[in-house]
């Protein structure tokens, strides 16, 4: 079994740079985010997670899908995501996210090609926790410190040592084709092998079955009100969050250049569901916050299997009312069987 | 429990039975170690809920705003400095909020204390007045409270609350006179040097719109930024977009920023907010003798008239 | 790989007004490349879209049984809307679709099927009407009964049409105005109150509906009257869309996308979603 150890890292990312665009946790003037590296030595190794969330790299915040110019009534699509790209050093809570959108943008009744582009064309090299935060709870809606979903590769953090996880296809042919990483002869990641099956524990705040269980039931429930009513109706927990992927297409004509754009869009803004009539289904915070949380932890698992919250905590450290989505969860599921 | 808390209690807890009040708003213990959290007290048996501690940062003048009902609030110098031009601004009656004042020694930064403590598991924190003491559950840490305060507080010239129904705690001493200091090197830089440090904060800026809904003075039923007949600023992160969305919003907070810094510390993204917003309040100050909020009886410089207001802002004919 | 988000270029062949006002108006449609047969349901609508200017959905208006030139009928709300009113025949536009569910036709086969409309939303109804009526497909149906209300005569869409449906004697129409003019001599009063007059055998009918919120609020409970089952109603909704392909996650009513899973929905389907909408 072979591990690579840390300080080789910014070596297997140089060799990378070469043929990928390469996404990994860098410092942006004080603020932990993913970004485009130039040098292998400019990925940060020692962080908990990022502020904002690898989300963009397949989505982000503003995209050009179509553009023409002048009288030409040609319209350029803008589809081709250029490199191939490699996003190195996502926790696994991100990199499980990917497979929510994947079922939402590529995977649906039609086909996103933009995202689905990028994705296609992206590998993604999680790393594993060892020291989550006091925000993070991963366990509750089906991942885990140590989860591979959604990673190619997913590496172990044995201190001064990683061990690498092959955890897809796509993953497999990359280790071969670079030589880099050996398997772990499919053992699974803290399985204890190196570090004694040590993987942190984090108590989930609710059962997600019995959130769910609650949620079918609790549209009308007056809780929403006093649970929503310090939102402040920001877009800082759908922004950070890793899941969210609601957009507003816009289009801009400028200098003869026409432009339709898709841009991040959250839930939680009165203007996102107000109509023409001037009629809004969803009128005030109250609305708008059960929907974040019905979306989450109903409506998607209806749809899609799985819950549109991976667990990160970004909405819960960020939010600046300290609107805890966990406190909210609980409220709902910890109420066992009542209504 | 400190002394603040019981009186707050006491004070909501009277509000409430005697029903002078529907709801009081103030602060309870965060989900978290640094944060306090508003909270909605209407209940009488509710109120134990109520703290005040270093970190009741959030100005809750904010939910005021296109309330119906009556309401207590616990306010610190800056949140009553919000109440007065929110009460000048006609969107909140006077009689229809009953201030309980607290005299404020200043709100603790948690990014401070974490930058200072490091990656150490916060658990605890004391705060002696003086020192705040934080403990992860093995050792304890100090460090000075003054050094972990917001920005805002650090140049806070109101600490003591403008208009109160009832008074809770000892009244501190003011801070001297406020010469705006903390933005004097970025005004004596050159419009180039100025426009790349602006452009780099706004750079990281995500347009979540925080800064704006968390502060108490951006009550515009329809925000410029939301206006899409015609649309007035694009709704991306376009650096042209970013820009034009807080310039707009400095001007438009012009002569009734009451500089509680509320929208700096709801950013998620660390942007610069403060430079912008106290370089304005600095030429308000200078132009008009003016602070917003610290004077009721005094009408809004810039939605009134008067044949002697500087003209000095003019281009030249 | 088809780009959902890309336009197909049509060219405008007409652009009339419908109503007095002048605040709606019908563009037709045809296509300036032809890559396939558009086919679609009546019901079903599409994005419209003047790059640089912005998209918007409206319901196809014409029938299917003329696939080659598609109306939309265009109440001017905001830009997109005001741009589309000032196309000239010549001009082109994009179009994505079509989009959404639309009227359930196998289950219309073999009943007699009401249509309510009311304001614009009359419009996907007007395709289905006309659908129905053409010879190949009128044997499909029993009575074909179509209601259909303005605010005032000037605000009527389709007034050519309304005559002839008025003269035929395969369909029977009531039009009807809350506020009429010297010159109206037709029915006055809301659509609730005429379905209200109808002698429908609830049986073997099934009602399509689309309109204003209020009216159909006050529509529903006079189908209940009538008897009706929840399940043989279904309304075309109206929601805030952007992408209509599911994906930008604005249009849901509970788990539901009005964009994919609808615009139509039975209300018996509905009275299972949370009321948001
Ligand atoms: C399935 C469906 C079918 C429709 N069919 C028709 C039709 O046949 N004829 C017709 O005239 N209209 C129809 N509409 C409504 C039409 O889409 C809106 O009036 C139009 O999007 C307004 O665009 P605008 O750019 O002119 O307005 P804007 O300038 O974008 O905005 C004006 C106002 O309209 C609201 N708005 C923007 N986009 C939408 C939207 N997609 N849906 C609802 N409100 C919106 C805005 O919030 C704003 O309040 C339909 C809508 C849907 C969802
Ligand atoms: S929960 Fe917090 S972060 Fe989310 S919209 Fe409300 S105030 Fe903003
Ligand atoms: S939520 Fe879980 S996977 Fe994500 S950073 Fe925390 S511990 Fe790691
Ligand atoms: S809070 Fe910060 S990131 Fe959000 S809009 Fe304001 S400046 Fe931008
Ligand atoms: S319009 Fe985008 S999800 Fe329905």
């Amino acid at each position: 079994m072979r591990t690579i150890a840390r300080n080789e890292i910014g070596r297997l990312l140089d060799g990378l740079l070469a043929g990928y665009a390469v996404y990994a946790p860098v410092r942006r003037k004080g603020i932990l985010v993913f970004d485009r590296i130039r040098s292998g030595d400019e990925a940060i190794l020692d962080y908990a997670n990022t502020r904002t969330s690898p989300k963009h790299v397949l989505m982000p915040q503003m995209e050009t899908l179509l553009s023409s110019c002048g009288e030409d009534p040609g319209v350029s699509e803008h589809t081709d995501c250029g490199k191939p790209a490699v996003l190195f050093g996502a926790r696994p809570c991100d990199a499980r996210a990917f497979l929510f959108l994947d079922k939402v943008l590529r995977d649906g009744q039609s086909r996103d090609v933009y995202y689905a582009n990028r994705r296609d064309s992206l590998l993604v090299i999680s790393i594993g926790c060892t020291q989550p935060r006091e925000t993070c709870f991963c366990t509750t809606t089906g991942g885990g410190p140590l989860s591979a979903e959604g990673s190619d590769i997913l590496l172990e953090d044995l201190g001064s040592v990683y061990l690498a996880h092959v955890a897809s296809s796509r993953g497999a042919e990359f280790a071969a084709a670079h030589g880099l990483l050996d398997t772990c002869e499919g053992e699974p990641p803290g399985s204890g092998t190196v570090n004694g099956g040590l993987q942190p524990a984090i108590e989930p705040p609710v059962d997600l079955g019995l959130l769910k269980a609650a949620l079918d039931r609790s549209f009308d429930d007056p809780l929403w009100l006093t649970l929503a009513e310090k939102c402040l109706g920001c877009g800082i927990c759908s922004y950070l969050c890793p899941a969210c992927h609601c957009f507003d297409i816009v289009d801009e004509e400028a200098a003869g250049v026409r432009v339709r754009n898709r841009v991040w869009d959250s839930c939680q803004f009165s203007c996102f569901t107000a109509q023409a009539s001037g009629f809004n289904p969803r009128p005030t915070g109250r609305e708008r916050y059960r929907q974040r949380i019905m979306h989450k932890f109903n409506y998607c698992i209806d749809n899609h299997g799985m819950a549109g919250c991976v667990g990160c905590g970004r909405c819960v450290s960020e939010c600046p009312v300290n609107l805890d989505m966990r406190q909210v969860l609980a409220a709902f599921g910890g109420r066992r069987g009542g209504n | 429990m400190t002394d603040c808390t019981a009186r707050i209690r006491e004070e909501t807890a009277r509000l409430l039975a005697e029903g002078r009040v529907d709801l009081v708003i103030g602060f309870e213990e965060g989900s978290l170690p640094l944060r306090a959290t508003p909270c909605f007290i209407t209940e009488p048996g509710d109120t134990g809920r109520l703290i005040w501690n270093a970190f009741c940062s959030n100005n809750l003048a904010r939910y005021l705003i296109r309330s119906d009902r009556k309401v207590g609030i616990v306010a610190k110098g800056c949140d009553t400095r919000a109440i007065v031009e929110l009460i000048k601004e006609k969107q909140v009656r006077r009689e229809d909020v009953v201030i309980i004042g607290v005299p404020c020694h200043g709100m603790v930064d948690p990014h401070e204390v974490r930058e200072r403590f490091g990656d150490i598991r916060i658990q605890t924190v004391e705060d002696t007045g003086g020192k705040l003491v934080a403990g992860d559950g093995t050792a304890l840490l100090s460090m000075n409270r003054e050094d972990a305060l917001h920005r805002s507080c650090r140049v806070c010239v109101q600490r003591n609350p403008v208009i109160s129904d009832v008074l809770v705690g000892e009244e501190v001493e003011e801070r001297t006179r406020d010469e705006f200091t903390d933005v004097a090197d970025f005004a004596s830089r050159s419009a180039g040097e100025r426009w790349e440090y602006i452009a780099g904060e706004m750079s990281r800026c995500i347009r979540c719109n925080a800064c704006r809904n968390a502060c108490p003075l951006c009550y515009c039923s329809k925000c410029f930024v939301d206006e899409t007949r015609p649309q007035w600023v694009g709704r991306g992160t376009d650096p042209s977009d970013v820009l034009s969305f807080h310039l707009m919003r400095v001007l438009h907070l012009a002569g009734r920023c009451v500089e509680c810094g509320a929208c700096v510390r709801a950013c998620p993204m660390g942007v610069d907010l403060g430079t912008l917003n106290r370089r304005m309040s600095a030429d308000v100050a200078r132009m008009f003798g003016c602070r917003p909020g610290l004077d009721p009886g005094k009408p809004a410089p810039l939605s009134t008239f008067d044949p002697d207001d500087p003209q000095d802002f003019m281009l030249e004919p | 790989m088809r780009n959902p988000y890309a336009p197909v270029r049509m060219r405008v062949e007409r652009n009339a007004v419908e109503t007095e006002d002048a605040s709606i108006r019908t563009l037709s449609l045809s296509f300036v490349e032809r890559r396939e047969v558009f086919a679609f349901v009546p019901g079903q609508f599409a994005e419209l879209s003047l790059l640089g200017v912005g998209e918007a959905p409206f319901g196809i208006a014409s029938s299917p049984a003329d696939p080659d030139l598609l109306d939309f009928t265009i109440s001017r709300a905001g830009q997109v809307t005001t741009e589309l009113h000032y196309l000239e025949p010549g001009d082109t536009v994009g179009l994505r679709g079509p989009l959404g569910n639309g009227y359930p036709l196998e289950e219309l086969h073999g009943r007699n099927v009401l249509v309510i409309g009311g304001g614009f939303g009359f419009s996907t109804l007007r395709a289905f009407t006309s659908f129905a009526l053409h010879p190949a497909n009128r044997g499909d149906f029993l009575d074909l009964e179509v209601v259909y209300g303005a605010r005032n005569p000037g605000l009527l869409l389709y007034k050519d049409e309304l005559k002839n449906w008025g003269r035929r004697d395969d369909m029977s129409l009531s039009v009807t105005v809350d506020n009429a003019d010297q010159d109206w001599s037709g029915r006055i009063g809301t659509v609730p109150a005429a379905v209200k007059t109808l002698q429908v055998d609830p049986e073997s009918t099934t009602a399509l509906v689309c309109g204003p919120p209020a009216m159909i609020r006050y529509t529903l409970p006079v189908l209940a009257e009538l008897g009706l089952r929840p399940d043989r109603i279904h309304l075309s909704l109206e929601m805030k869309m952007k992408c209509g392909i599911g994906k930008c996650g604005r249009c849901n009513i509970g788990g539901s996308y009005v964009c994919t899973d609808g615009p139509v929905f039975s209300l018996a389907r509905l009275d299972r979603l949370p009321r948001e909408y």
